[in-house]
């Protein structure tokens, strides 16, 4: 019998999964594999998109290399959490493969929707912040987080339509949402920042209102303007999450609040389209660390 | 006004949206315009960055699977017939990797590239390039494994294909097609016509391709459907009496071509 390399499923060179001593990490893309293999990173933990592992193949020989030197986040994009349907039992089924053979620290997904019917959008869209629909997304969390076992993370997401009729300010409902399944909040900053400025939230209202037990992880990325005239001809400008260059000044300070508010959780630089060099990532995630340092000796639970 | 559409209507008309043709974000239904803020004029506007991020995304998995279409159509020529495709078969779930499949079945039936006869079976290609990159790590049968078989039993054995391996015939030259596309090179332009028989396949981390003689994959195709070694072998020799089974063994066991389950021993 000849093994093309070595059997996955027999691995057991992992370092068992915790929360990373270092806290901070970057997202890992095929266009980094190389590099990222050839590099000492100084980085505490890489995430992936669990949906790019699924079945098998060559991306999978990778992530077993990185995983044997870090720690692992399966950051899902396809669950489509927010559906007016179940989660899809084969997605589930391939996601807790994944789980059980790189055993990530933590796992998660957004509060938004992307499946109708047959059909996946591919995008993470809106949900309106009612009653209703917090009911029909805390099932389908915790339909998850029985399937696998464990709680997992659920991000707020960026959005460009706002509904009429929302009940509720997004912070007050993913607040809800964790109490409701048990699951943690991944609070994306730069969403946040979106959404401060598309939908005129105060975005450090938001920080405050959310309650800082349920924050398990952070995000941090790029976004881009994008203007256009409404009917008055006056121009309305809307931010888009693009995860395509370096994090804005006021993200920044809108993190450095936050982690003076919340402590030190694991943070994630994402970086998805035009992707720059790894070294490039790295400062970024560099930048974070600095942050992190600057308050250490404040913070309700300084991680060492 | 109070809402009064349930979540599964806006979503289901939502999507309705996202697929319809872009015009029709300018008159978007009423469970859109009831259920979402955008009064000042700017509803349409804002539908079309989602209708685009859909698009554009899923189009950008099209393009990594099928580099060589692009090539030969043009960029702004596949983005066209691409998003024709998404709109017609959206995927099914959240997981991509193998997003494209019916691609070749779509070419054969669009109007604008009937003419460019060899398309549909360059998607084919590229279609298996990719389910052989993602296909699962099976292990593969190995000479030694033969060498065990009790000799008796050797009529009987049964070779399935690793899950990474596809079989192409085509009265095209589409590996030299895509070679030259690929290449960039615009000199020697390849035959377009003459038959090509395939494997493609992944021995290690990199896919590939290996033109094939035809008694090579007629008896491939055998092993593929299901049949046994001593089945395989009488049919082949009916059609090519030439036939060497045993250098066809050590050539294609040592390509890591067969698969350890089911070998039926």
């Amino acid at each position: 019998m000849t093994s093309s390399f070595s059997q996955i499923e027999e691995e057991t060179l992992f370092p068992p999964a915790q929360i990373p001593n270092e806290p901070v990490g970057i997202g890992l893309r095929h266009e980094h594999y190389q590099d990222a293999l050839e590099t000492d990173l100084n980085l505490g933990w890489l995430e992936v998109h669990p949906e790019n592992y699924f079945g098998g193949g060559t991306h999978r020989h990778y992530l077993k290399e990185y995983r044997k030197k870090h720690q692992l986040s399966l950051h899902a994009v396809g669950l489509s959490l927010g559906s007016d349907q179940p989660v899809n039992e084969e997605h589930l089924r391939n996601f807790k493969e994944l789980i059980d053979i790189y055993q990530p620290f933590n796992v998660s997904d957004h509060a938004s929707w992307s499946a109708s019917g047959n059909a996946h959008l591919n995008d993470l869209l809106p949900l309106p912040y009612t009653q209703e629909s917090l009911d029909k997304l805390a099932r389908n969390v915790e339909r998850t987080q029985e399937y696998f076992g464990r709680k997992i993370l659920v991000e707020n997401p960026s959005t460009y339509l706002a509904y009429q009729h929302n009940e509720m300010h997004e912070d007050a409902f993913m607040n809800r949402l964790a109490e409701m399944t048990g699951c943690s909040i991944l609070l994306d900053l730069n969403n946040i920042y979106v959404q401060a400025h598309n939908h005129g939230y105060n975005a450090w209202e938001y920080i405050e209102t959310i309650d800082k037990r349920h924050v398990g992880e952070m995000h941090l990325a790029g976004h881009i303007e994008e203007e256009f005239e409404n009917k008055d001809g006056d121009t309305t400008t809307i931010l888009i999450d693009t995860h395509n260059q370096h994090v804005k000044g006021d993200v920044w300070d809108l993190y450095e609040h936050a982690v003076q508010k919340v402590g030190v959780v694991p943070t994630l630089i994402e970086w998805d389209q035009d992707l720059p060099t790894l070294e490039t990532l790295v400062g970024e995630a560099d930048k974070a660390r600095a942050i992190i340092a600057k308050h250490k000796e404040d913070l309700p639970n300084a991680a060492e | 006004m109070p809402q009064n559409n349930s979540i599964g209507e806006i979503q289901d008309s939502f999507k309705t949206l996202m697929l319809d043709h872009p015009d029709a974000l300018n008159t978007p239904p009423t469970t859109i315009e009831e259920n979402f803020i955008g009064n000042d004029g700017t509803l349409p506007a804002r539908l079309k960055i989602y209708r685009n991020n859909i698009i554009g995304s899923l189009t950008d998995v099209m393009r990594a699977t099928f580099p060589t279409i692009e090539k030969l159509v043009g960029e702004a020529f596949f983005e066209q017939t691409a998003r024709s495709f998404i709109l017609h078969n959206p995927p099914e779930n959240g997981c991509l990797m193998l997003f494209g499949q019916g691609f070749d079945e779509f070419l054969k039936t669009f109007e604008p590239v009937q003419h460019l006869e060899y398309l549909p079976d360059i998607a084919k290609l590229e279609l298996a390039l990719n389910k052989a990159y993602y296909a699962s790590d099976d292990n593969s049968f190995a000479l030694h494994d033969l060498a065990q078989i009790d000799p008796e039993a050797l009529n009987d054995l049964k070779l399935p294909l690793r899950d990474s391996v596809e079989l192409i015939a085509s009265n095209h030259q589409i590996s030299k097609i895509r070679e030259f596309a690929i290449s960039g090179n615009d000199e020697n332009a390849p035959e377009i016509n003459g038959d090509e028989y395939l494997l493609v396949f992944r021995p290690q981390l990199q896919t590939e391709i290996l033109e094939l003689n035809p008694d090579e994959f007629f008896i491939l195709t055998q092993f593929k459907d299901g049949k046994t070694l001593g089945e395989s072998v009488l049919e082949t020799l009916e059609k090519h009496p030439e036939f060497d089974i045993q250098a066809f063994l050590q050539k294609f066991i040592s390509l890591e071509t067969f698969s350890m389950q089911d070998t039926n021993r």
